[in-house]
């Protein structure tokens, strides 16, 4: 059970255009008492490099010109090799929906679509590090 | 040819119509049972009023509209319009690899896809390995390569794309990142080897290296990239006086979070930072360059505002040409802009209903004047779209061409008490922003201090919040939603193009005489450190088939490389 705020890593590949999605998302994290770190990366192993170094209890990975499959097959394997399962993976932005589920499937942990509102999010990431929404 | 005129209106009319408000008012407030007669804003927060009149454009004067042609060239760049020249349908394309893209690019030709004078159109994207300067077979571009844009790594690529084309009469925009002074050689070299003199080319250097602080991409900083926009500038308008050398492109601030006014003044202001580069540092004379810049500009859901900003765009260009530059050429007054749709407009949730949002941004680029346009197909908020769906925004703008009469008649709406008002309006918010840059030292000042960012961060984070308060209705996101079952059909990469183009650049290392490259990549970092011939050595390094990460690589190193504040 993690006490204190819930701390996200909001991460988005370096070239990977427009960010709006991911400062929003996390305004709206931070608005919902959590803390948020944005990084942006090249490989795969700097978002698990930062996840471990922070202490992230939650990775949000932002989508917008494709490539969420190999990132995730990408992160979720590193992921298990550093022994950090304990963090969260979920995804969101323009993922076709033939991907949420192939997401899934390698063990993301939620997906969330354009147009997914605050609360939904939130509460999920809340779900997810907590077991249960915080009132 | 400039003319004259007084007020649009005689006093006689504007007295009588203020005589006459108060009974509107009245009659209003009975209907309403309230003392209060309600206002809206635009979707960019201008207060409009619930209606307009002469009184609201009693202080214009007919030159401040003028004729279409005319200075200011409020409406529009031609005195026929579209009567003469119909816009060009510039669909973006490009995925995979360049024989991919080219048969995008016949198929469209082939569906009447037409530029002007029935040139043929281009317009061409690049994946994003290609514009951050990345060959494929590094490790970052893994997963990315051919995705959302054709990979383009060296000549051959560019050589495959237009071999046997009429290079004199295609139109090629190349939506590079920050590639474009390779993409240009490149494609250069690629014409000159079939026989076309570059003085021929036509189309499209994106040479937005000033943008990326509003996509977030890494980017030069932007002192230097004020440098290398120039160099393009400057080796095109000596050499290919009939490309198109700058796209300032507002529709990437738009999509950041920017609203109309911001997407306005923050171009005029990119865009007077480099005039003054070219002038200043360059030596240009702006009617030797200027007249080759043009915009990309969005099109949201706010109709009426969409139409008069673009009427406010030629106006204000217009008139810093010609009064701060002293650009004598009417067609260096000219701004020229490509209007894309607003794909932030568009969403997941019933995503058929952007076909309708997306016919009616055309209908405000068209009836605004846009010399091109891009309409956005239905899937876009998912994924790239399908040849079906790509297929059906071409035929959007051709019933809007062909089937609607909007094209009879030039600028339908001007004299719109409503839009004639807005449009100075609008001319006087962004006025005020523009001057607020200036203060701070101009654009790449603007930018460098972070100032740029965070004013478009903040109006984004209002937007959606707007959104998520249901404030703002946005048709089946927020309101009308229904339970979805079918879902579009998604357009499929071919996993195989990473391979492939891996396996050229590889073949491509083994074939070509490494040692030239070697020198080539070395007069690129002189010239480059020199501020001294770049292009020349670009070019000279693209015919040798240095990669353009190779190239990319040099100028990261010399010119600095990093994110923009």
């Amino acid at each position: 059970m993690v006490k204190g705020p819930i701390r996200v890593l909001m991460t988005k590949l370096a070239f990977d255009a427009h960010d709006r999605a991911l400062r929003y998302v996390s305004a709206k994290l931070r608005d919902a008492g959590m803390e948020v770190i944005i990084s942006r990366f090249h490989l795969v192993e700097e978002v698990v490099n930062t996840a471990i170094q922070e202490a992230v209890d939650v990775i949000g990975v932002s989508i917008y010109t494709g490539g969420q499959i190999v990132v995730a097959q990408d992160l979720m394997e590193l992921l298990k090799a550093r022994s950090a399962t304990d963090i969260k993976v979920v995804f969101g932005g323009t993922i076709p929906t033939d991907d949420v589920q192939r997401l899934k499937d390698l063990g993301v942990h939620d997906v969330f679509p354009p147009g997914t509102p605050p609360e939904v999010f939130t509460a999920s990431i809340e779900r997810l590090v907590r077991g249960e929404v915080s009132v | 040819m400039e003319y004259g005129g007084g007020t649009v209106y005689d006093p006689k009319t504007v007295e009588s119509v203020k005589r006459e408000q108060p009974a509107w008012e009245a009659q209003a407030k009975k209907m309403l049972r309230s003392d209060e007669i309600p206002t809206r804003t635009t979707l960019s927060g201008l207060e409009v009023k619930p209606v307009y009149t002469p009184a609201d454009v009693a202080n214009i004067h007919f030159s401040e509209i003028g004729w279409p042609g005319g200075y200011p060239m409020a409406r529009g760049l031609y005195p026929l319009g579209y009567l003469v020249t119909p816009w060009m349908n510039q669909q973006v394309m490009g995925y995979g690899l360049a024989e991919h893209s080219r048969a995008v690019f016949d198929r469209l030709v082939a569906e009447g896809m037409e530029g002007y004078f029935g040139h043929k159109v281009m317009n061409l994207v690049f994946d994003n390995p290609t514009k951050g300067g990345i060959d494929p077979d590094w490790p970052e571009a893994k997963g990315h390569v051919g995705v959302g844009g054709m990979n383009f790594s060296n000549l051959r690529d560019l050589e495959i794309l237009t071999n046997g084309l009429d290079l004199a009469t295609t139109n090629i925009s190349m939506i590079t990142g920050d590639t474009c002074l390779y993409a240009l050689a490149a494609y250069v070299t690629a014409a000159e080897k079939q026989g076309f003199d570059r003085k021929v080319l036509r189309g499209n250097s994106m040479n937005w290296l000033l943008k990326n602080w509003h996509v977030d991409n890494m980017s030069f900083p932007a002192k230097n990239a004020l440098y290398l926009t120039g160099e393009l500038i400057e080796f095109a308008s000596q050499h290919m006086p009939l490309w198109n050398t700058l796209n300032i492109s507002g529709y990437l601030m738009r999509e950041a979070g920017a609203n109309a006014v911001q997407e306005l003044a923050f171009c005029m202001a990119w865009g007077r930072e480099v005039i003054r580069h070219c002038i200043n540092e360059r030596g240009l004379n702006v009617d030797d360059f200027a007249g080759r810049f043009g915009f990309q500009i969005s099109a949201h859901m706010d109709l009426f505002e969409e139409v008069a900003k673009m009427r406010a765009w030629r106006i204000m260009w217009a008139r810093m040409l010609k009064e701060e530059f002293g650009a004598k050429n009417w067609r260096t007054w000219q701004a020229r802009f490509h209007v894309h749709t607003c794909g932030h407009a568009l969403t997941a949730q019933q995503p058929l209903v952007n076909i309708v949002r997306a016919t009616i941004q055309s209908l405000a680029a068209v009836l605004g004047g846009t010399q091109s346009l891009h309409t956005c197909g239905y899937d876009e908020a998912l994924t790239i779209p399908t040849e079906e769906s790509h297929r059906l925004t071409l035929r959007t703008q051709q019933v809007i061409m062909y089937e609607t009469g909007v094209t009879n008649v030039v600028d339908p709406l001007g004299g719109s008490w409503y839009v004639e008002s807005l449009t100075q309006q609008i001319i006087d918010e962004a006025q005020k922003i523009i001057d607020h840059i200036e203060e701070m030292g101009g654009y790449v000042a603007a930018i460098e201090s972070g100032y740029l960012r965070r004013v478009v961060n903040e109006e984004a984070y209002k937007y959606h919040e707007r959104i998520r308060r249901g404030e703002r209705i946005v048709v089946g996101l927020n309101k009308f939603q229904i339970e979805e079952t079918e879902q579009p059909k998604i357009f499929h990469f071919d996993p195989g193009v990473e391979q492939e183009a891996i396996r050229r650049i590889r073949q491509l290392k083994a074939e070509r005489d490494n040692a030239a490259v070697e020198a080539a990549l070395k007069r690129v970092r002189e010239a480059a450190q020199a501020r001294d011939g770049l292009m020349d050595s670009i070019l000279e390094a693209v015919t040798v088939y240095a990669t353009q990460g190779e190239v990319m690589n040099v100028l990261k190193g010399v010119f600095g490389w990093g994110w923009m504040p």
